[in-house]
């Protein structure tokens, strides 16, 4: 199976306006970044995978059932973590995720069994043992994801997953991303606006504005500069620096105190800023080869510079 | 830390049946309510009565065998039907039930309807009254601290539809209702059965297991309906509670009022009664409980209270089932 999901002519409206507009799309294996600015459809979207929202048109295959006619064995397949604060009110975390283990069909001591492996996995210890209403903010996310994997599905849906949680946390749960993708080979459709999250786990990219898809490439073809150079971060001074490599022949642009791109041939020019920092005094701190900045990219496209309005 | 963390790890095991997911619903939610000291401590209190009936029964099989107890069931039997109002002291007075079993009686004839009398009894009175103070506990929470905490994404976004959701929070109702009516009726009816002593007594009353079913269902869902309905049109559980008290107390007071006025003549209070008998849920439920345990005269018999039990059965289940699957909605 190349694609978790292939879906055509999804439209959905509510009272007359469109949520999502004659949506073709094709999400394949691996992570894919589902991006957009508020109300651009990402939530119904998902919704509409889940068959929790009816849809007025649309076919298509979900992890190889038809949609939307298999829905319900398309849920037995997906974990969905949603974006809502949502959980059972008097149940223990454990209880709670040994609840939705039974509700995707695990024998009841096999749930509790999964449910312990899982919330271990989600680094959660001994609050396992407390009502879900005393968590906070970042115990809920870490919770809702355990209930999302409880049952091994295929295909994981975050639905802006780090929300609440602090950067030592956000770190973690991206690792934990990127560990099931790449050794327990699940597909996750992480829907988000954090844009540095999507960068360092996501494969594909697919960004909906006003209910349509606006691209869905490959985040290495998205970040891929129109110029090929380096892209220098400095400890300081790169001003100065930049005028340094100015005087040399190459072409630079400032993107800050402490960044810079380098444009010309990787190969050729390498050696030149290593001369010119040593020369300058100035510390490199990090050298890449350039990419295009997602943001910059999101942005062009959310602002509709390249898009006609409908 | 865990002592072994075995980290994320497939699984391969069989799933149950989609069908069957709405058990999930059940018994998660009965094992929660279960928690409730106070719900506990009702149904404790709630099966003492049967005991009442059961002393009733082995007391009419008692009179049975020996004639020295006709009189003490009699005045047993009369205290138990008293309490049913003008209507039924008339009616009792037509049947001549509160003499159920006098000196030439014959008691095979007379056990069906003595142990219905005290079935019915058990049912009208000190169970229509636990059922009420059960749901009112239980039921307004059932779907409004799910609206509250958007718990039902959590289990709709499963395997489940709204009406499975649904029916599995009805399912944690008809369970406990099942618990203080069902359960003990029938063991009521069983225990009649070891003391009669008479193999013949089963013959006589093998209906009547199916008579407190019928009963039950009759009780259980739309009372069911009501609370889960009220439960699901708002997240304040507090408000569902109110709602669901005051359907039965202003009922049940209104109807008394508008009855009251004749209350002793006997014919007036039949017309009144008859008249007014849709605007109370406890009226209306005892009418059809009558009729269950074939206790009510053949002339007696209506089919708007069987009419209106199904339509609120129906509609409250659907209002329920509509507003869970509208808070889908983005």
């Amino acid at each position: 199976m190349s694609n978790v999901i292939e879906i055509t002519d999804l439209t959905k409206r509510y009272a007359g306006n469109f949520a999502l507009k004659k949506v073709e799309l094709v999400v394949p294996v691996g992570v894919t970044g589902l991006l957009g600015p508020n109300g651009s459809g990402k939530s119904t979207f998902i919704k509409a995978m889940l068959g929790l929202v009816k849809v007025d048109t649309g076919s298509g295959c979900v992890l190889g059932r038809t949609w939307p006619a298999q829905v319900k064995s398309i849920r037995d397949r997906i974990g969905y973590l949603p974006e809502d604060d949502c959980y059972i009110l008097g149940l223990q975390g454990i209880e709670s995720v040994q609840m939705m283990a039974r509700l995707s069909g695990l024998p009841t001591t096999e749930a509790l069994r999964r449910a312990h492996e899982v919330l271990d996995f989600c680094d959660v210890g001994q609050e396992r043992y407390r009502n879900v209403e005393t968590y906070s903010t970042g115990m809920r996310q870490k919770l809702k994801f355990a209930q999302a994997l409880v049952h091994d599905p295929q295909l994981i849906i975050l639905d802006e997953p780090t929300t609440g949680l602090d950067p030592t946390q956000r770190e973690e749960f991206l690792d934990r991303i990127h560990a099931l993708a790449i050794r327990f080979e699940k597909s996750v459709l992480l829907s988000t606006h954090i844009l540095h999250d999507v960068q360092q786990v996501c494969d594909q990219v697919i960004i909906l504005v006003r209910g349509e898809v606006r691209l869905a490439d490959s985040l290495e073809n998205m970040q891929r500069p129109l110029q090929a150079g380096i892209q220098v971060r400095v400890v300081r001074d790169a001003i100065r620096f930049a005028d340094s490599l100015r005087r040399r022949g190459l072409g630079v642009q400032c993107e800050n105190d402490t960044e810079l791109l380098v444009q010309g041939d990787a190969s050729l020019i390498r050696k030149t800023v290593w001369a010119s920092s040593k020369e300058e005094q100035v510390l490199v701190e990090r050298m890449d080869a350039a990419r295009n900045s997602l943001e910059h990219s999101f942005m062009e496209i959310v602002s509709e510079k390249n898009y006609a309005h409908p | 830390m865990p002592i072994l963390d075995l980290g994320y790890r497939n699984w391969n095991g069989d799933r149950s049946s989609e069908l069957l997911r709405w058990t999930v619903v059940a018994t998660t939610g009965i094992s929660l309510v279960w928690r409730g000291t106070w719900l506990k401590r009702f149904m404790l209190f709630a099966t003492f009565p049967a005991l009442v009936t059961m002393f009733g029964v082995g007391l009419f099989e008692q009179a049975a065998r020996d004639d020295t107890y006709r009189k003490m069931f009699n005045g047993f039997l009369a205290s138990r039907i008293e309490p049913m109002g003008p209507r039924n002291r008339m009616r009792s007075r037509v049947a001549n039930r509160p003499q159920i079993i006098s000196e030439t009686t014959d008691i095979a004839t007379q056990r069906h309807l003595a142990w219905s009398h005290m079935l019915l009894w058990y049912f009208r009175y000190p169970q229509a009254l636990w059922i009420v103070v059960v749901i009112g506990l239980v039921a307004p929470r059932l779907i409004s601290y799910d609206l509250r905490s958007r718990g039902y994404l959590l289990y709709l976004s499963r395997p489940l539809s709204p009406t499975s959701y649904v029916f599995g929070k009805a399912c944690i109702l008809f369970f406990l209702l099942a618990m203080i009516t069902t359960f003990p009726a029938i063991a009521v009816y069983l225990f009649g059965l070891l003391l009669s002593n008479d193999p013949s007594a089963f013959l006589q009353t093998w209906d009547i297991p199916f008579r407190i079913l019928l009963a039950t269902v009759v009780l259980v869902l739309p009372t069911s309906a009501i609370a889960l309905a009220f439960s699901s049109l708002t997240q304040e559980s507090r408000f569902a509670a109110f709602a669901w008290f005051a359907v039965w107390i202003v009922g049940w007071v209104t109807y008394l009022v508008l009855t009251g006025s004749a209350m002793f003549n006997a014919e007036d209070a039949i017309q009144l009664q008859k008249r007014w008998l849709m605007i109370s849920p406890y009226h209306v439920l005892g009418q059809l409980q009558e009729e269950i345990f074939g206790v009510l005269p053949a002339d007696q018999h209506l089919a708007g209270p069987w009419i209106l039990c199904a339509a609120v059965s129906i509609v409250g289940f659907g209002i329920a089932r509509w507003r869970v699957a509208r808070m889908l909605k983005v």
